[in-house]
């Protein structure tokens, strides 16, 4: 006796002691257990020995008589099988399935016995003589003879076809009958189940789905027909855990997947009133959902979804940005651009599973409509402003972040940022100076926004806008502290603002009033007295002013009013009448300008301090003003409606154009000289493209400006083309 | 001991020995026996008969079936048989396939 390593390595000789002489031994011994086969298959296995049993086969195999033990096992189990056939061929109607099963599991169990007893012929003799083991024998035997048995092969099929059918219309079949037959049909290889059932299964049901398909998409909308299919695909899935194998899941999901949505696919995206775009215009998230499920699962799927969203949302946007009606309130366009943004961001998040080739989509189509309305960069600004001067009263500093990053994420769609901070630049200087600014910290956060999106660079100037306005308010502490004197009459507040960092306007200085000029005189001396080498020049058409102002019926009032209307109405101190040519001449204040801000004076219900003859809506030159002393105002300060920023008219707007498109100039310049720097020799595509590519994060270069600057550089000697290859450039250093 | 446990078996002799199951079952034609479907007398009764195996041998089978199951769980000392016994022990042992 030895453990089972050792004992591989040596055969143990059959050796009896006792020698059997008995010529009819070996028949004796089968007869036993043949018999014993019978009595197992007639469910009469109680009074039997096993060990008896074993014995004996393991006596015949050890005597060499094997062959006869393994022949007779054929002989008998196939005849019960074919008694077993018998019956099951008999079985009426819906009883087929039930006896089928019935005498597999009986069969089974027998055939364990008889391999059990059996069991040293399968290890020894069928091992050296490369039969099939008794188990795989039983199982082949019961194929040959019962299932492959013409008169069951097709009914089984039939049968099994058919109650899936009758399930699919809704009845309730036996699945756990239907589950041990397929499991019979599994155990009988895996070719078995494909042959007798599963391909024939596949087969049919393409065909049900087919039908179906089509009637549902006749009748049904398309939410209503997903709903359909994605019931049906359930059901399938459900089938396949409840009685098919495993491994039909995929197959039988191909199916319906190809019948119902891959072949309806267009149809569906497409369908008139319920389709994609309907869906998305009623924010169908539930359908949405489904349809973004379904099509998931069939190849193109999902890019025929993505591709109708693009051009939707393409052709919405750009309904958007070119309807002139929009155009007039930019807040207004803006807001309805974060909304539509704020939309598909919610559809893309609850029913496409976020999925970033939908959200890269949804981004390129907004990149593509922001930029077709080149104001887009001035109205995203005129935006931000509106939300910083007043918009953002009352609102928390989470919510303000909010509405930032949403700004942001526009201003990254846009290819002109450096238009965008033209005008950011404009618009915050207005706030600055006007102290509008709601808050400061808002503010500092959209700089390091834009900071972090676009550099430094982009945002060092606006950083020193702050920076002025702060080191302003120094000097000014500075100013009265070393003017004492001054704490009567008017008070000056200046704001030093550094060239440069401030957009440039044409500096037309107006005649301030001599208390004023005084004032001022005495602040250039005092500052230039501490910061020698500089230049102070003033910007009279960027300033506000507090008047207190008595009116007629000795109502006091104190107004809020710009530089050029405090000139104005300084003057009416000294008189009652003034003609428009007069103020003109007094004040020097430029045409334009003079006739808003006499407009806002005169004009402005409730706001009159000025009284116009003749009284109309429009400032002619040849009009007279008057203090109107009969004005009232149930508020004791009042603000005159100081020019805000406005969208810019169309002049205006040409100018900002030019002044972007001078600035590129520079930076277009330095792109090349840097990129060639590194490069040494290029060709003309290369650096356009290479240009293009560095300038992208603030504008989209136009190539016809690149080759003019190439060319200006070659001008300069910075650059020469090269004498063979004309399409080649050299830098020269 | 529980009945449901054990077993026992019986030599040529008569002798009975009765092992615990989880013994007994070292031998792969006694599991068989034991966990045949259907109702042999064996898996009935609790016991096996062994008309051709002898008392002597029958014990020393108990014998190795308890050293086996200490030597798969990790106790290796040497099982001990005596040179008369080999030949016969041998042939049990391909009989019971252990």
């Amino acid at each position: 006796m030895s453990n089972p390593q050792r004992k591989r390595n040596f055969q143990i000789e059959a050796f009896k002691h006792k020698v059997v002489v008995d010529p009819k031994y070996a028949d004796k011994t089968w007869k036993i257990l043949e018999h014993a086969i019978h009595e197992i298959y007639n469910h009469n296995a109680s009074g039997l020995s096993f060990e008896e049993l074993y014995r004996n086969a393991y006596n015949m195999v050890l005597h060499k008589y094997g062959e006869k033990l393994y022949t007779g096992l054929v002989a008998t189990m196939t005849a019960h099988l074919k008694d077993i056939s018998k019956s099951i061929e008999d079985a009426q109607g819906g009883l087929f399935l039930e006896e089928l099963n019935r005498k597999w599991n009986d069969h089974n169990k027998a055939l364990q016995m008889i391999r059990d007893i059996l069991m040293y012929m399968d290890r020894t003799f069928i091992q050296s003589t490369r039969k099939t083991p008794v188990h795989e024998l039983g199982l082949i035997l019961w194929r040959d003879n019962v299932i492959y048995s013409s008169k069951i092969r097709t009914r089984l099929l039939d049968t099994l076809l058919e109650l899936v059918l009758r399930e699919r219309t809704g009845e309730v079949i036996n699945r756990g009958l239907m589950r041990n037959i397929i499991k019979m049909l599994m155990d009988l290889g895996s070719s078995v189940y494909q042959e007798e059932f599963e391909q024939p299964f596949l087969e049919v049901s393409a065909e049900f789905y087919k039908g179906e398909s089509q009637k549902f998409i006749e009748c049904c909308d398309c939410g209503e027909y997903l709903k359909k299919a994605e019931r049906r695909l359930n059901e399938e899935m459900e089938r396949v855990t409840h009685y098919l194998d495993a491994k039909s899941e995929a197959k039988i999901t191909n199916v319906v997947e190809k019948e119902m949505i891959a072949n309806h696919m267009l149809a569906l995206v497409h369908m008139e009133n319920s389709g994609l775009v309907n869906m998305l215009l009623d924010d169908k998230y539930e359908d949405l959902g489904r349809m973004y499920n379904l099509f998931r699962r069939v190849s193109n799927g999902l890019s025929t979804v993505r591709d109708v969203m693009t051009s939707h949302i393409r052709e919405i946007g750009k309904q958007l940005v070119t309807d002139p009606e929009r155009l007039k309130d930019p807040v207004e366009f803006v807001q309805r651009l974060l909304d539509e943004k704020d939309k598909y961001d919610k559809i893309i998040s609850s029913a496409f599973n976020n999925d970033k080739t939908f959200q890269n989509a949804l981004n390129s189509s907004f990149e593509y409509f922001i930029n077709l309305n080149a104001r887009s960069p001035e109205f995203i600004s005129l935006f931000v402003d509106d939300k910083l001067r007043k918009g953002l009263k009352g609102v928390s500093e989470e919510d303000v972040e909010v509405i930032l990053d949403k700004v942001m994420m526009l201003f990254r769609y846009l290819q002109e940022k450096d238009v965008f901070e033209k005008y950011y630049k404009q618009h915050l200087a207005k706030r600055l100076l006007s102290g509008k600014t709601v808050s400061d910290d808002a503010e500092r956060s959209l700089i390091v926004k834009l900071k972090t999106e676009c550099g430094y660079q982009f945002t060092s100037k606006l950083e020193g806008m702050f920076t002025d306005m702060k080191t302003s308010q120094d000097t000014m502490q500075g100013f009265y502290a070393s003017h004492p004197e001054l704490g009567e009459g008017p008070t000056l507040t200046v704001q030093v603002l550094t060239t440069g960092s401030w957009p440039t306007q044409p500096s037309v200085t107006c005649n301030l009033p001599a208390e004023m000029s005084a004032l001022c005189e005495k602040f250039r001396s005092y500052y230039l007295g501490t910061h020698t080498g500089r230049r102070l020049s003033w910007q009279t058409n960027m300033g506000t002013a507090d008047i207190k102002a008595t009116f007629g019926k000795g109502q006091k009032h104190e107004l809020n009013v710009s530089t050029y209307q405090m000139c104005v109405l300084m003057l009416f101190n000294n008189s009652d009448r003034l003609s428009y040519k007069e103020i003109e001449q007094a004040t020097e204040i430029p045409a334009s300008d003079l006739k808003r801000c006499l407009q806002s004076l005169a004009c402005v219900k409730g706001k009159n301090v000025l009284r116009k003859e003749p009284m109309s809506k429009d400032i002619g030159e040849d009009d007279a003003f008057f203090v109107n002393d009969k004005f009232t105002s149930k508020f004791y300060k009042v603000k005159i409606g100081t020019v805000v920023a406005q969208k810019e008219s169309e002049p205006e707007k040409q100018e900002t154009r030019q002044r972007v498109e001078e600035d590129r100039k520079p930076q277009i310049e330095a792109a090349v000289v840097r990129i060639m720097k590194s490069r040494r020799v290029l060709d003309h595509n290369n650096i356009i493209m290479e240009v293009t590519k560095q300038l992208q994060s603030r504008f989209l270069a136009n190539p016809t400006e690149i080759k003019k600057r190439i060319e200006s550089l070659i001008e300069r000697d910075f650059l020469e083309r090269d004498n063979v290859d004309r399409k080649l450039y050299r830098y020269l250093a | 001991m529980n009945k449901d446990d054990t077993v026992k078996l019986i030599s040529a002799e008569g002798f009975e020995f009765v092992i615990d199951k989880k013994a007994a079952m070292v031998s792969q034609t006694i599991r068989n026996m034991l966990t045949s479907p259907g109702s042999f007398s064996e898996t009935q009764l609790g016991q096996v008969t062994f008309p051709e195996i002898s008392t002597t041998i029958l014990e020393k089978i108990c014998q190795y079936f308890y050293w086996s199951m200490q030597y798969a769980s990790g106790k290796e000392t040497e099982f001990h048989i005596e040179p008369e016994l080999t030949l016969e022990l041998m042939m049990a042992a391909n009989y019971l396939h252990t």
